[in-house]
């Protein structure tokens, strides 16, 4: 039972790695604005991504436990890090140059926050407390110091301005309550207040942002900007039908209608040129996954454990969900990758981490149990 | 329980994905493989208009100009050589060199290639005419970046041209594409995100033939803001008439304000060569000159500035308290130190300090040093912003250097005595701006308020404020008016090393200075100081690389002040 779920992960993990770098090949194939070195350096990273998950199964995971906060506390440093250096300088400020490897502290954060959140409630019990004074100590202890610790990273990756992964570490964070038999009273309830101080969400927004959810809301009102990329990106991913029209076939990908296609757009390639049949086959890869993380949680015994694999499972089946829907104008463009497909050195990494746990736990069960 | 409902909540959102693919791809797929094939629709991209620069009388200094491009769109081309035949013809450009063009820029094919830009407006319409017999033919209307003065203050607006890789990387983000045009040094550089139109577009369904059969949206492209400098260009005018022949630069700053009124660097260039593909050449040229046209010697010219060093080393005598005003000290045209001779320029006699500035009596400089010592020299030195950005609004700014002694301990270096007294005359390894030098006799008038440099005036028309602050050097203020004396007989008295400059109803102040450079060049020559007029108080610098003694920069000096008061500006 336990080795089957190991094997599911590999092979997965690995179908995945595979049709993502056939697709990238074709996205930079001919491309004139993106280099096709990027493709070696993505297969470079797949190769490093098995190595890392074969280490991390071979690791003892209480000292993912006891490394928790140091990691989510660095990963904040590192964050404001990035938001200062990027004051002075006219540029990006989403990454950090550390000996010529560029490193993006937000994608990690994801990981980070997974990892504190998760001791943070691992090590409470959440024995309902009676009283006045007791609901109160328990809506403080349960919701509002874990919020605190989403909302300190989620302030500072907004800053940069990455509205995605701010909304991403949001999910983690809905998910861990969850997860954790919080009230759904509590839930709901802070839920309500959240959606009451959206309007001052809006407000604190840049404006390219609020630009590009209005696009989102009706794409015609920028037909060159933000709304030609979701018209373009539907066009590709519609015009694959059912079967594709094959590997360096995508017209709307090999005449650079298409742009950002080796990163966040990734799936269009793969949608046009492999068809409705190529896309149900990745997705259903993801959906195994995912299935094989939440079969985990359901056998580990330890809370800490189930708290990691929940919130690692939910948030490839966000990352996931959006990205797609990003890319078919379900939703708005709003920066997330699609996990071990599109290119990106910090996000392939870190989800070849949060991989390597859920290979560590299917295994460490049996010593448990 | 809660881990079934995320198990549920998770299948339900992949279904639903699944779902809404199989909406897009089977059932809708036909209709977008149509739109596909066709790709019916063209994006046409508009220029963005950059906004205008002006001097501080409303004189445009930089400007657009509407510009004729020729492009070719691949997919409409239906016969290659008769199409590359006419256009050798009607361009004068070989068909080889063009196909070469096209090649190398073609991208896709519905997106035009540009093969010729800047073409006359006669060959523009030449074209357009033809445009019956080759469908895939187009001329573009776009914005060229226009420098009406040419040379004039080419060092402080810098130029335009298109985004290379390096900056492509930082800008993205901000909406740069590769065809971008973005500014290159100076105030083009500095204030580029101002400047900057930003680019639209028409979006456009055409027909089978490429043609254009309806206009489906426009974006307009939007204006840059325009720019009012602080530079005068009458000013600039004469400086660079003055300088021309010469390596060297000007620079004249509002005393009170910190406004640049001109900013000369010589050689200089023309920017409008950068702009337009047919000046390549004398493109080349300006980048492979080893004099450096490109560098504007005001901000980026860092040199050792000589017997002005003597002005901060006169402050720290006094305010070390080593030397007071009476302090006399022989100068027999030389010092021996060592058993080696430091020379002198005269054999100067029994100076004080007052005397010592006017003559720049080097050996009096040397005794100073050697009372206070290296770290003092450096405090002082510091203390007058040398060693130090100004912090003016131009970019690739150079601090200059001034040396300290821990610096040469942590290197291995030894600190000789011999290093003191170059140090204390300004020699050695010391290097400073022509701003700094100008920017320190401000502040020296001004009895210590160091003042922030700029060239902004307004955005937009709007006046930009945040550089109008000082920094307050605390100094006694005795000093500063003991100091000024001196200074002031550099140029008023006859005996003074500046008394080129001593001009009849302009007080000008200042001093003078000889750099020494390496054996067998000539001297830089060097002066700084500055000048209460009727309508203005300036400080200024005059600096001339190799330029002999600092008599030439006096003269020069004496030069642009009196054009100026012909014309009135002082």
């Amino acid at each position: 039972m336990n080795r089957s779920l190991v094997f599911k992960i590999w092979l997965f993990s690995i179908l995945i790695m595979i049709f993502g770098l056939i697709g990238l090949y074709s996205a930079t194939f001919n491309n004139v604005r993106v280099p096709q070195k990027i493709f070696y350096d993505q297969m470079i990273f797949s190769l490093i991504a098995i190595l890392i998950m074969w280490g991390l199964s071979n690791t003892d995971y209480r000292k993912f436990y006891d490394f928790a906060y140091i990691v989510y506390g660095g990963n904040v440093l590192f964050l404001v890090l990035v938001l200062l250096s990027g004051r002075n300088a006219l540029g990006a400020t989403r990454w950090f140059e550390v000996a010529g490897f560029s490193f993006q502290p937000s994608e990690f954060m994801k990981l980070s926050l997974i990892l504190a959140l998760g001791r943070y409630y691992s090590s409470r019990s959440s024995n309902y407390m009676f009283g006045f004074y007791g609901r109160i100590m328990y809506v403080v202890q349960f919701i509002i110091v874990p919020f605190l610790l989403t909302a300190v990273p989620m302030y500072l990756i907004f800053k940069q301005p990455d509205l995605g992964t701010a909304i991403l570490l949001f999910g983690i964070f809905f998910a861990m309550l969850f997860i954790n038999g919080i009230s759904y009273r509590f839930i709901f309830g802070f839920m309500g207040l959240c959606v009451l101080v959206t309007p001052v969400l809006w407000m604190m927004m840049k404006d390219y942002q609020k630009a590009r959810l209005l696009v989102f809301l009706n794409p015609n009102i920028d037909p060159l900007g933000s709304g030609y990329t979701i018209i373009q990106s539907k066009i590709a991913v519609g015009s694959g039908q059912i079967f594709g029209k094959g590997w360096f076939a995508g017209t709307q990908n090999q005449l650079n209608f298409l742009p950002e296609r080796h990163t966040d757009f990734i799936f269009s390639v793969i949608g046009e040129e492999w068809g409705f049949i190529g896309c149900v086959f990745m997705i259903g890869c993801f959906y195994m996954l995912v299935r094989a993380g939440l079969s985990i949680a359901e056998k580990v015994t330890d809370k800490f454990g189930v708290n990691v694999t929940v919130g690692i499972a939910s948030i490839l089946a966000l990352q996931v969900v959006i990205n797609v829907g990003m890319v078919m104008g379900m939703f708005p463009i709003v920066g997330i990758t699609l996990p071990l497909v599109s290119y990106g050195r910090t996000s392939f990494l870190t989800t070849a981490i949060m991989l390597g746990f859920l290979l560590n736990l299917s295994r460490k069960r049996t010593f448990a149990g | 329980m809660r881990l079934k409902i995320i198990r549920i909540i998770i299948t339900v959102l992949f279904i639903g994905v699944i779902l809404h693919l199989f909406n897009a791809q089977v059932i809708r797929g036909k209709y977008y493989h149509q739109l596909s094939t066709q790709n019916r629709i063209r994006v046409v991209p508009l220029d963005g208009w950059r906004g205008a620069i002006r001097d501080r009388n409303g004189v445009v200094l930089a400007d657009n100009k509407l510009a004729y491009n020729l492009a070719v769109t691949p997919q409409d081309i239906t016969d290659v050589e008769p199409l590359f035949e006419f256009l050798e013809q009607v361009l004068d450009i070989p068909s080889r060199e063009l196909m070469r063009r096209y090649q190398q820029n073609r991208e896709a094919p519905f997106a035009p290639v540009v093969l010729a830009e800047d073409i006359t407006r006669e060959k523009a319409i030449v074209i357009e005419e033809n445009e019956y017999r080759f469908p895939s033919i187009w001329v573009q209307k776009t914005f060229r970046r226009f420098y009406p003065l040419k040379n004039n203050s080419a060092h402080v607006l810098g130029y335009v041209d298109k985004v290379n890789e390096d900056k492509f990387e930082n800008l993205q983000e901000y909406g740069y594409s590769p065809q971008s045009l973005v500014g290159y040094l100076g105030v083009e550089e500095y204030y580029d995100r101002y400047l900057r139109g930003e680019e639209g577009g028409l979006q456009v369904e055409v027909n089978n033939r490429g043609k254009q059969v309806r206009l489906l949206s426009i974006k307009d492209a939007k204006q840059g803001q325009d720019i009012e400098l602080t530079i005068d260009s009458s000013i600039q005018g004469m400086g660079a008439e003055l300088l021309q022949g010469r390596v060297g630069s000007v620079v004249m700053m509002d005393m009170e304000s910190g406004e640049i009124l001109a900013m000369v660097s010589s050689p200089d260039y023309d920017p409008n060569v950068f702009v337009n593909p047919a000046f390549n050449k004398i493109k080349v040229d300006i980048l492979t000159d080893t004099r450096g046209p490109l560098i504007n010697r005001v901000v980026r010219g860092t040199y050792p500035p000589g017997s002005v060093f003597k002005i901060p080393m006169a402050f720290a005598s006094l305010d070390s308290k080593k030397v007071s005003l009476l302090t006399r000290f022989n100068c027999p045209g030389y010092l021996e130190v060592g058993g080696r001779k430091f020379g002198c320029t005269h054999v100067h006699g029994e100076q004080d300090l007052m005397e010592a500035i006017a003559h720049s009596c080097d050996v009096y400089f040397y005794h100073v040093g050697q009372l206070l010592g290296a770290d003092m020299i450096a405090y002082y030195g510091k203390m007058f912003g040398l060693g130090r950005l100004t912090g003016i609004d131009l970019p690739y700014e150079k601090p200059g250097f001034i040396p300290e002694r821990k610096m040469y301990r942590l290197s291995g270096k030894e600190w000789y005595l011999g290093n003191t007294l170059n140090f204390s005359i300004g020699q050695g390894d010391t290097l400073a701006t022509s701003l700094q030098l100008a920017r320190m006799l401000s502040t020296v008038a001004l009895n210590g308020a160091e003042v922030q440099p700029h060239v902004i005036r307004s955005i937009n028309g709007s006046p930009v404020s945040k550089f109008n602050f000082t920094r307050k050097i605390k100094l006694n203020p005795e000093l500063f008016t003991e100091i000024k004396k001196g200074l002031r007989a550099t140029v008023a008295d006859p005996t003074g090393t500046a008394y080129d400059l001593n001009m009849p109803d302009l007080y000008i102040a200042g001093k003078t200075g000889t750099a020494q450079t390496m054996r067998g060049r000539e001297s830089h020559a060097w002066f700084a100081g500055y000048a209460l007029g009727k309508s203005r108080h300036v400080s200024f610098c005059v600096f001339l690389e190799y330029g002999g003694s600092s008599q030439n920069a006096c003269i020069l000096g004496r030069q642009l002040f009196e054009r100026m008061r012909e014309k009135g500006l002082i």
